[in-house]
């Protein structure tokens, strides 16, 4: 597997591999692409029992060419579990460049609201659909995604107020 | 006056309907669900609506958390929480510093159990690095998250009674003595680790510091001293006519809204869905131990102490049966690692999970590769808290203000974890 300690089960890789021809990936979950994303998320609720909402997670992968048009890529992980004993989760990622936006589950899952405004904040992956896409955390007016790899961690920053 | 408390089972046999309470401000809103996305121009131009700050400095936010309540009357419409203030970017540090210069920031995330975040992170390390942990190691661990579960819900209970108002448990008194109860825990840990609160007692591939001589006696006497005055603190709160009052069908999380928004943990089992991490998704040495999980089916603010209480009686059951037979062995599967993980590769993604007080405290490691050093790529945590107050704009429609602040103390919300 290549998430360590997040083991899915055979019948979910299935479907992922088989209905919904996501790609292997040596690191991380299965790659679906985004627009197969909301009827995954309908499959999984709906008919495996994956109920609780579990996380939202972008990852910012800048572009290894020196061409200044390519921002990289940004990378959204979604994970989902199953309720009660042996409870099981399923992950699986999505791609896009950066610019492009992602469907928003929140119509599926009410908890995506406040997870995808997070990575929007911190990471800024637009989420198409979503009915309030404000920063979580940080202040309206802020400047930049901080947890994308071309935000320096030592930028000074005037104090907000 | 005589009423009868539901059993911790939850089966919750209710003299009076809720909706019927004599007391109660909004008999038929109760069990509603609040629409977070209201349009409030559209809501009723007619009404007077009051928009009222809370926070971001109460003293009942537990923290700084500011909810933006929009008010007809006394009644909540729409309410808007803004958190953020104690945002510390804790995930873009975790990119600069080194895997073993984490676990000490870790602590500071969830201020009141620091345990499990460093419990948490340390099984991400080491299931992304592919580092073993020895038994020993792993009892200790389990006996520390359950000394620590017992120190949270202590503390939350105590401000529990304090934000249902002062008068409950005599003033501060009862908050008071849970502190004083919380600490003979942390006198515990401060013997085993030299610090009250921010322990660094977790390292990747075991724990740093043994046990001392004669401290499980300690641990005895402290639960033993704590087992036999809840009993007394619980018969403060849960007879109390007033305190029933003001919890008793308010603040109701039912299953499928805490399931859809990823609330776990207490609210979780308050609402009727036995899911439990310690016994359903077995870490540490919890599949050598049986852990009783208690739920509840009403889903209010009194189903949560119930549970919260129920887990504080079932955590010094667990610490009793591990006390005196942790096993013998090494505590960490290496000499301890201070430097760069050069021998390993930290390539890969990891995710590990543990049943905080407050819920599933997960941590999605993505690790760096060879050519950034020994930092994770991406550090996620999945914090409950942050999970649990996302119900409020749910929930609050249709409660009066002072119920608002009895349900953002029942989802017992930790902002240092909430905002990172």
């Amino acid at each position: 597997m290549s998430v360590a300690g997040l083991t899915m089960a055979a019948d979910v890789m299935e479907l992922l591999t088989r209905r919904f021809s996501a790609n292997s990936e040596p690191d991380g979950p299965p790659l679906v692409a985004p627009e197969h994303h909301l009827k995954l998320v309908r499959t999984l609720r709906d008919e495996f029992g994956y109920r609780i909402f579990g996380f939202v997670i972008a990852s910012h992968h800048p572009a290894t060419t020196t061409d200044a048009e390519n921002l990289g890529h940004i990378r959204v992980v979604y994970g989902l579990r199953t309720v009660g004993v042996d409870t099981r989760l399923a992950s699986w990622q999505l791609e896009v460049g950066v610019g492009n936006s992602v469907p928003s589950m929140v119509q599926l899952f009410a908890g995506a609201d406040w997870q995808e405004r997070e990575q929007y904040d911190l990471v800024g992956i637009r989420f198409e659909g979503h009915p309030d896409l404000r920063r979580l955390m940080l202040p309206e007016d802020w400047k930049g995604y901080p947890l994308r790899k071309d935000y320096a961690i030592d930028t000074e920053v005037a104090p907000w107020r | 006056m005589e009423v009868e408390v539901a059993s911790s089972a939850g089966s919750a046999s209710r003299e009076i309907p809720a909706n019927q309470h004599p007391l109660s401000n909004c008999p038929t809103a109760k069990t509603r669900r609040g629409d977070p996305y209201l349009d409030i121009a559209a809501y009723d131009p007619e009404a007077d609506l009051m928009v009222l700050n809370l926070g971001p400095q109460h003293p009942s936010t537990h923290g700084v958390f500011r909810l933006k309540l929009y008010l007809d009357g006394e009644m909540i419409v729409k309410a808007v929480p803004f958190c953020g203030y104690l945002h510390r970017g804790v995930e873009k540090l975790c990119e600069k510093l080194t895997y073993v210069q984490l676990v000490p920031i870790f602590d500071k995330n969830d201020y009141v159990s620091p345990m499990m975040n460093e419990q948490s992170l340390v099984m991400a390390f080491e299931s992304l690095l592919g580092v073993e942990v020895p038994r020993r190691a792993r009892y200790l661990r389990t006996l520390l998250a359950e000394l620590q579960r017992i120190a949270s819900h202590l503390l939350w209970f105590g401000a529990f009674a304090m934000d249902l108002g002062g008068a409950l448990g005599g003033g501060s008194t009862l908050f008071m003595y849970c502190f004083r109860e919380r600490e003979l825990i942390l006198d515990v840990f401060e013997e085993l680790t030299g610090c009250r609160f921010h322990y660094n007692t977790h390292m990747i591939g075991g724990n740093r510091h043994d046990i001392p001589t004669g401290w499980a006696a300690k641990v005895h006497s402290a639960i033993d001293i704590i087992e036999r005055r809840l009993i007394e603190y619980e018969s403060y709160l849960t007879t109390n006519r007033i305190y029933l009052d003001r919890t008793r069908g308010v603040g109701v999380v039912d299953a499928d809204l805490a399931m859809e928004l990823g609330i776990t943990g207490p609210i979780l089992r308050a609402a009727g869905i036995d899911h439990d991490l310690r016994r359903d998704a077995p870490y540490h040495a919890y599949d050598e131990l049986e852990v009783r999980v208690t739920t509840a089916t009403a889903g209010d603010c009194e189903a949560r102490t119930q549970i919260r209480l129920a887990e504080i009686r079932e955590s010094i059951r667990l610490v009793r049966l591990m006390i005196d037979g942790i096993p013998e062995g090494p505590l960490g599967s290496r000499k301890p690692i201070k430097s760069n993980l050069a021998e390993k590769s930290d390539r890969g993604q990891a995710y590990a999970a543990v049943e905080s007080p407050r819920g599933e405290l997960g941590i999605y490691v993505m690790g760096g590769g060879a050519n950034r050093g020994a930092s994770p790529y991406r550090l996620k945590i999945r914090s409950p808290s942050l999970h649990a107050l996302s119900c409020l704009p749910y929930v609050l429609p249709g409660h009066v203000v002072s119920d608002a602040v009895a349900i953002l103390g029942s989802v017992d919300p930790i902002m240092g974890e909430v905002d990172r």
